[in-house]
């Protein structure tokens, strides 16, 4: 059955700011995000891109140094704490969650709506920073630079992403509880798409890391404004105390940015080969390895900061465990898409440049795990590099690939293809160099925040920032087309793909509380291999009642 | 009219299920927090030791102690409160609550008269107040003292915290139903033992140890 | 009721561990004094949870155990270098 008519629909529900601000369901809070999260994308984008026409001289010609560090300061705060770190899971994942599980909600709306206004109140408040006169400490806040030298708005824009804290911990505690809890009858857990065991696993990491995030920015706030001196070694304090608290988040944080994109291009890979997704349980359990592991390896942001040597040969060789659960992963993927029949729409696309993207930088990460290459690349473009790679390569490229898949499911529509697969084009090429002669500058030594740079650094350089222009279009493309789709594409199908999830089985958009009836689920999740599965899932009365 | 208080139940004892695994949760969270903060501690005091014993032995263990008895009759009476809701008797729960934020005062107000008194003797390292210690390594004694006065207002600020929800049950008791009612009596019960048992290695940890 | 019963056992207990804490604090037993004020405060911390704040159930556990080995995490892998 195709749903041609909007109404009935979650988005035909009350119209105006009001129905909208007010709402408490997940669908059109995960718009709030949405919208939100891609105003901070091409906030943080665009100081990216004026580092990037900086950097294209060696003279610091266009900003003035200190211009320089509050933009990458800027960059990195925005782009970890207000886009990257909520992104998939507090658009996709709000959306999809309740969706995928067969419930009707999550299991707090109220929460979840909460969650946005204390996301939006702690983020102004941390861009009020911008405002009143910028941030220089770099995005990782290091004492004593943070507390005691810098010259910047350290304390709001801690203060800042200390509130966007509680908006993390509030997401995590609500997607835990309603995996739980609302599961529909027959779904048990290896049954659960990938998508909802990877936000399982991101919300364990965002619930059991961000107090301590709170925590060292908390110490730092009494430590600029009350003077006290915990991280002062004058008065006894330890900054290296900070590194660890601080990477003891940040860490697995970035496997709250990563797990997500991962558990998207698990949905796609596997619907765009018609293949069920090889190694289910093996994908299913290195996600949760991933999340326990992700704790054991901070200490290889600190092999250069005075830590013990013993501590150091630990931590790298945790590091290197590390990369085995993702390699589980890599290797599933690819033998998915073995003897499978591919088609390369959009969303498969990014998901194929994903699976590139991310296999190359976690490569680098090898190397910055070993001890003594890490003291050559430490803090150059080489860490730039392998960063960006999994951030922007793996990470945006996967919440592009998830945005394409289920957009005709949040929209009830269909965007130009043509357009799309030439903007994932565009986006891979100008992200390959973009941030390919990266790993080169960094090998030769070049070094991250510095606005000037000797002239033999130069064509590395100007290909990067060549490649950044390119990126800006490849990003800058779906804008449009979406947009356009939003209010003239194509009705959707209720499932365009022909994709397995209880998310395809309901209308496009789905109505106010997701499903007509409660779904039985009697199989397990990606049976591509199964024939006539879309009415099957679903339970005789279902049928009738439509 | 509904049983649930969140549409994404269909009946109230598997919300009621979420709900206290949810505080829970919330609970493993906060845990995380003061555990850092506590590390923080751990750190300070394995580098210079005698220095925090002799500048803890400037904290009076008295009020501490009376301080701890408070929070303990104060879980006792939540945890009263709890089995009244539980029998829906529901005046005697009301008046266990009054009597748990009253114990959660009487709290702060012996803890205050502790700073005033820390302040006024010059061990308040804060906002540029002058730094008296009479005793050895001061330099490190300033440090406990900085630490003591984190955590203890951390503290305090989740008993505040627990104060203002307990205050703002009781203004909306008229309008909630007898579920609701025990869903929250439960849900900030936890909270506010979990705010207790912080408290119980605190006091230990900053009065006691080394004395 | 025995449910009162259970709780006013519990707050006599919590009451006497604060007196021997206290108590404890005023003997010099070189190290043992740190080892026994955290072990009567984890005392304190499991009658809390088990008498007032009813730990049962799978899932609360799991919160409990998941917070508990984060703990030992974030504590261990710190103090692994000093």
């Amino acid at each position: 059955m195709t749903s041609s008519a909007m109404t009935g629909t979650y988005l035909s529900e009350g119209a105006g700011p009001r129905a909208w601000l007010l709402t408490t369901d997940h669908k059109r809070v995960a718009w709030l995000y949405l919208v939100s999260l891609t105003a901070f994308f091409f906030l943080g984008g665009a100081m990216a891109v004026l580092m990037r026409i900086e950097l294209a001289t060696p003279a610091g010609d266009l900003v003035s140094d200190d211009v320089y560090n509050r933009l990458f300061s800027l960059h990195g705060i925005i782009m970890v704490w207000f886009f990257l770190v909520p992104s998939i899971p507090a658009t996709l994942g709000n959306f999809l969650l309740p969706l995928m599980i067969g419930a009707r909600d999550l299991a707090f709306p109220r929460l979840n709506l909460a969650s946005w206004y204390v996301f939006i109140f702690g983020s102004l408040f941390a861009l009020f920073s911008v405002v009143a006169g910028g941030v220089d400490t770099g995005w990782t806040f290091y004492t004593p630079l943070s507390t005691l030298y810098a010259n910047g708005f350290v304390s709001t824009a801690a203060f800042g992403v200390f509130i966007v804290g509680f908006s993390t911990i509030m997401t995590g505690i609500n997607f835990i509880v309603t995996v739980h809890t609302l599961r529909a009858p027959g779904l048990t857990w290896f049954r659960l798409p990938i998508f909802v065991w990877t936000l399982y696993a991101t919300s364990l990491v965002m619930v059991l890391a961000t107090p301590v995030l709170a925590a060292s920015l908390i110490l730092i706030v009494l430590e600029r404004v009350f003077g006290i001196g915990i991280f002062n070694p004058d008065l006894g304090g330890d900054p290296l105390l900070f590194q660890h608290l601080f990477w003891f988040y940040s860490h697995p944080a970035v496997y709250i940015m990563i797990l997500p994109g991962m558990g998207v291009v698990s949905e796609v890979l596997p619907c765009f080969s018609r293949r069920p997704l090889f190694g289910y349980k093996a994908v299913a359990m290195s996600s949760m390895a991933i999340a326990v592991f992700g704790f054991l390896v901070w200490g290889h942001h600190m092999f250069v900061s005075g830590q013990s040597a013993y501590a150091g040969v630990v931590f790298s060789f945790l590091s290197f465990c590390v990369a085995i659960p993702s390699a589980i992963k890599v290797f599933n993927w690819s033998l998915t898409l073995r003897k499978g029949e591919i088609s390369f729409e959009t969303p498969m696309l990014y998901g194929l440049f994903f699976l590139g993207l991310f296999t190359f930088g976690g490569l680098a990460g090898l190397f910055l795990a070993a001890l003594a290459v890490d003291v050559h690349v430490h803090d150059t473009y080489f860490v730039i590099a392998h960063f960006h790679y999994i951030m922007v390569g793996g990470m945006v490229t996967a919440y592009m690939a998830g945005l394409h898949f289920w957009w005709p499911k949040l929209t009830g529509r269909m965007y130009s293809e043509t357009a799309g697969r030439i903007a994932a084009t565009v986006t891979f090429v100008g992200f390959n160099l973009t941030f390919f002669p990266q790993y080169v500058l960094g090998f030769d030594g070049m070094p991250r925040r510095y606005h000037t740079y000797p002239p033999e650094f130069q064509f590395w350089n100007v290909l990067s920032s060549a490649g950044a222009v390119v990126l800006a279009i490849g990003y800058l493309m779906p804008l449009f087309y979406l947009g356009w789709s939003l209010f003239r594409g194509a009705r959707a199908t209720d499932s365009p793909w022909n994709a397995t999830g209880l998310e395809w089985q309901t209308s496009s958009p789905p109505p106010p509380h997701n499903f007509k009836s409660m779904p039985i689920v009697t199989r397990p999740a990606y049976a591509y291999d199964m024939k006539g599965l879309e009415h099957e899932r679903f339970s005789p009365h279902l049928e009738a009642g439509r | 009219m509904s049983r649930t208080e969140s549409v994404a139940f269909d009946n109230p004892r598997r919300e009621r299920r979420a709900d206290t695994f949810a505080m829970w949760v919330f609970i493993g969270s906060e845990a995380m927090l003061f555990g850092a903060i506590f590390l923080v501690f751990l750190v300070a005091h394995l580098d210079f030791g005698p220095a925090f014993a002799a500048a803890s032995k400037h904290l009076s263990v008295a009020l501490g102690a009376f301080n701890t008895a408070v929070l303990i009759t104060s879980s006792f009476t939540m945890a009263v409160a709890h089995m009244f809701a539980l029998h829906r008797r529901w005046r005697a729960t009301v008046w266990a609550l009054l009597a748990t934020s009253a114990l959660g005062v009487c709290f702060l107000v012996v803890k205050s008269m502790e700073y005033g008194k820390e302040i006024a003797e010059g061990m308040a390292p804060l906002l540029g107040l002058p730094f008296r210690y009479e005793g050895p390594d001061p330099v490190h004694a300033e440090f406990f003292f900085s630490l003591y006065f984190t955590m203890t207002s951390l503290h305090a600020l989740h008993l505040i915290g627990g104060i203002a929800v307990i205050g703002g049950m009781i203004a909306l008791w008229r309008t909630a139903s007898p579920a609701n009612r025990l869903h929250r009596v439960e849900a900030v019960g936890l909270y506010w033992h979990f705010v207790d048992v912080v408290w119980m290695f605190m006091f230990p940890v900053l009065y006691l140890i080394n004395r | 009721m025995s449910e009162l019963r259970k709780l006013t056992f519990g707050y006599v207990g919590l009451l006497a561990l604060l007196a021997l804490t206290v108590g404890s604090s005023f003997l010099d037993l070189g190290g043992f004094n740190v080892t026994i004020n955290l072990a009567i405060a984890a005392g304190k911390a499991i009658l809390i949870a088990m008498l007032f704040m009813h730990l049962t159930g799978t899932l609360p556990r799991l919160a409990v155990a998941a917070a508990g080995l984060w703990l030992v995490i974030l504590f261990g892998l710190t103090l692994i270098g000093s």
